[in-house]
């Protein structure tokens, strides 16, 4: 019977060593021998956790204290000697004062945590956004193949009356260097003539470069330049005829021909696409 | 046949007649005899009167053959600190052991021949001593109290035999893991400040308390103006005013070095406590906010929005007809053992909270349900919650005052607490101003989104983070 609780402190030592607590019918009380050992130094500086230091914790009364080699073991306090740690450290500073209530800053407190956290939150999502949106962007199009889609033409290559044919995004780029009188034709025709109605001021930015698609828009054949009825283009397949604006004026094509969108950078050069 | 049933009829009623019975042959006989709005009225004014030296008396004299008699003093461990917590306790215990003029024996061989009952309790704000006798015993009663407050033995011999059962209480206490979850809760959440401290005190005090102690103890909170002498049975107030004045005349109101003892507001700190121990067969767990103080206006809605949560025992019979939603959530999904809406009033401060005891796999959904319960009542509860939460309250309020003991402690509390006693019929009135729009508001004001205090004994490894119980104080669909 190793296991022992200590009820009485000072008897303790005593009942120690193999003894007999409890008298059987057939065993007498064998009295503990208590055998006296050599004296060790300890250092009362360090703290250990034995018996003895741990009963000055302990209530005095009770079985507070039980040690004990095939049962539990432990010291128990009361739950009032449970101190709550000082959080000082973490604390804001409004609330270090334990003398003042804390519904007062209380309103200031959460304002501030939740606009920090807002904050944190939109640029969150921006920054996600954007990570996100450069990273899909990786499968867009990329530099050389946009570089294909547009074409950079030098305009003083192109004498005056001539229609230069380009080849752009896999179809034919007409050119054609106007001169004044062809211009004032193609401004002063009717409206009313027209299949497709549009003036001539709306198809050019400079008039004096006329830039259309050279692509039939009856059936897709390349018309032929300065050929045709109205000084402009002649498509033999199907024979329709276009002005020199690219309008439709006679045949069976519906529309004037493509305008596409172009710019230009300095008077001599002209980007198209 | 029938002729003879109409003869034996009659021959009862005549009968009936000649025994002039008012019961049987009144048409009311079921009926009570005055209305519930009578009965508030006719209940006695409770009288006050102060003596010179700052002493209030108060009695109610209702009547009955027997009173209780006390003295209720504002002193409690908030006035005590980390050095002397358990000061007041070790008081309570020291008072019954002899005084000057009468020794232990001679105390209990006179509480004794009258048959009277003399207890004492301590809390966090008030002290109490107070003993229950025949009527006709009330000047010796009010005699032996005067003696064991003012002038209590405190011999030495009995300060060291009090620690062992000081300590030994504190061991039982252990047991009752309702006041020790309730005790860390105060702990934590005013932690730092003298609310804290738990009214046993810890072993250590208890262990190294003096008679000095206890004396400077005496010294500066058994003070007249913080004393009430309250007494409620058949006790005539001018008799007992008669009493004090023969025999609290003396009792001091001046303090040394003219050292008032002032309260300063207790900081409330939203923060969690938890003990855990998986051998423990139920996990007890408290949540509570900072709540209104004793005289505050708000008290009344928010005792009406506790109403409403109520209370709940496995043992309840009514099952999922249970008026309160989380009763009937707590029966239908056995959700809980027991829980209890609670809300303690300090002089400035206060704990509104609620406490439940639940299995290690339930504590999750009790508590998510529980902070539902408390959302409910800050944005949807309703005209019906309102009115059956009103009509409990003012049934408590009224059944609690069931004898002279109960009406005596409500004097004494009220006096210190509001300098007068309220009446039920204010109480009464304040109730039925109440309106949802009031719950709802007063609860928003008290428990939206603010933080909790929470703490925990037992198998509570399933409780969830302290920032998701923080989170469930406020709702994203508001």
């Amino acid at each position: 019977m190793l296991s022992l609780a200590a009820r009485s402190g000072g008897f303790s030592p005593y009942l120690q060593a193999t003894s007999y607590a409890v008298a059987g019918p057939l065993k007498a009380l064998i009295p503990p021998v208590v055998v006296k050992g050599d004296t060790m130094l300890v250092d009362t500086k360090k703290p250990f956790l034995t018996r003895e230091s741990l009963n000055g914790q302990s209530p005095k009364c009770g079985p507070a204290v039980s040690v004990s080699i095939n049962a539990k073991a432990g010291v128990r306090f009361a739950h009032t000697d449970i101190k709550v740690p000082d959080f000082s450290d973490y604390r804001r500073p409004e609330l270090l004062d334990p003398k003042k209530s804390s519904q007062e800053s209380s309103e200031s407190r959460k304002a501030f945590s939740y606009l920090v956290t807002g904050a944190t939150a939109v640029v969150g999502v921006y920054t996600a956004k954007t990570v996100a949106s450069q990273f899909i962007s990786t499968m867009s199009a990329s530099a050389d193949v946009l570089a294909m889609s547009k074409i950079e033409v030098k305009l003083s290559e192109i004498p005056e009356g001539k229609n230069m044919t380009f080849k752009w995004r896999g179809k034919p780029l007409f050119i054609r260097h106007r001169s004044a009188k062809e211009i004032a034709v193609e401004e002063a025709v009717e409206m009313a003539v027209l299949r497709d109605p549009q003036h001539d001021k709306d198809r050019v930015t400079n008039p004096k470069w006329m830039i259309v698609i050279g692509v039939c828009t009856h059936l897709g054949c390349v018309p032929i330049s300065n050929a045709g009825d109205y000084g402009g283009y002649y498509c033999p397949c199907h024979g329709s005829h276009y002005d020199a604006s690219g309008r439709i004026r006679k045949g069976p094509a519906p529309l004037n021909l493509e305008v596409p969108f172009y710019e230009f950078p300095d008077e001599d050069t002209v980007i198209v696409g | 046949m029938a002729a003879s049933v109409c003869r034996v009829g009659s021959t009862v009623g005549r009968a009936l007649a000649k025994a002039r019975s008012p019961i049987l042959l009144s048409l009311r006989r079921g009926q009570a005899t005055v209305s519930y709005a009578q009965s508030l009225l006719g209940v006695p004014e409770t009288r006050l009167t102060a003596l010179d030296n700052g002493l209030r008396i108060a009695s109610e004299e209702t009547g009955h053959n027997t009173c209780t008699v006390g003295l209720w003093i504002g002193c409690g461990s908030r006035y005590e600190t980390e050095k002397n917590n358990g000061t007041a306790f070790f008081m309570e215990h020291m008072a019954f052991k002899g005084t000057k003029k009468f020794p232990q024996a001679a105390l209990e061989k006179q509480v004794e021949s009258m048959g009277a009952h003399l207890s004492a309790y301590t809390s966090r704000e008030h002290t109490a001593y107070y003993m229950k006798t025949l009527a006709k015993d009330l000047p010796k009663a009010v005699e032996l109290l005067s003696e064991v407050v003012q002038s209590c033995a405190l011999s030495e011999a009995d300060i060291e035999q009090q620690r062992d059962v000081v300590l030994k209480e504190l061991a039982e206490v252990e047991g009752s893991l309702q006041d020790v979850c309730l005790d860390l809760l105060h702990a934590t959440a005013y932690q730092g400040t003298p609310l804290s401290h738990s009214v046993l005190g810890p072993s250590q005090n208890a262990r190294t308390l003096s008679r000095q102690d206890l004396v400077e103890f005496i010294n500066s909170h058994y003070k007249a103006p913080r004393m009430v002498l309250a007494a409620a049975g058949g006790v005539t107030h001018e008799e007992l005013v008669g009493l004090a004045k023969q025999h609290f005349s003396g009792v001091s109101f001046e303090y040394e070095n003219d050292a008032v003892p002032v309260l300063s507001p207790c900081r409330f700190t939203g923060s969690e406590i938890r003990m855990r121990d998986d051998d423990m067969p139920l996990a007890h767990v408290a949540i509570a906010v900072e709540g209104a103080s004793a005289d505050s206006p708000d008290i009344v809605p928010l005792m009406v929005a506790n109403s409403i949560i109520g209370s709940y025992d496995i043992t309840f019979g009514g099952g999922k007809h249970l008026s309160s939603r989380l009763a009937r959530l707590s029966s239908e999904d056995r959700l809980c053992h027991s829980f209890q809406a609670f809300h303690s009033a300090y002089s400035d401060t206060g704990l509104l909270g609620i406490y439940f005891v639940t299995d290690k796999l339930s504590i999750e959904d009790m508590m998510h349900w529980s902070q539902n319960a408390w959302m409910n009542l800050c944005t949807t509860v309703t005209e019906s919650d309102v009115e059956r939460a009103k009509n409990a309250l003012k049934t408590s309020l009224v059944g609690q005052l069931n004898g002279t003991t109960p009406i005596c402690d409500d004097i004494g509390r009220h006096v210190l607490n509001f300098g007068r006693r309220i009446p039920l019929a204010e109480w009464d009135a304040r109730i039925d101003e109440v309106t949802p729009k009031m719950v709802r508001d007063v609860c928003t004001k008290y428990i939206y989104d603010k933080c909790p205090a929470v703490s925990a004994v037992g198998p509570v490894e399933q409780l969830p983070d302290y920032n998701r119980m923080r989170s469930a104080m406020y709702w994203l669909r508001f």
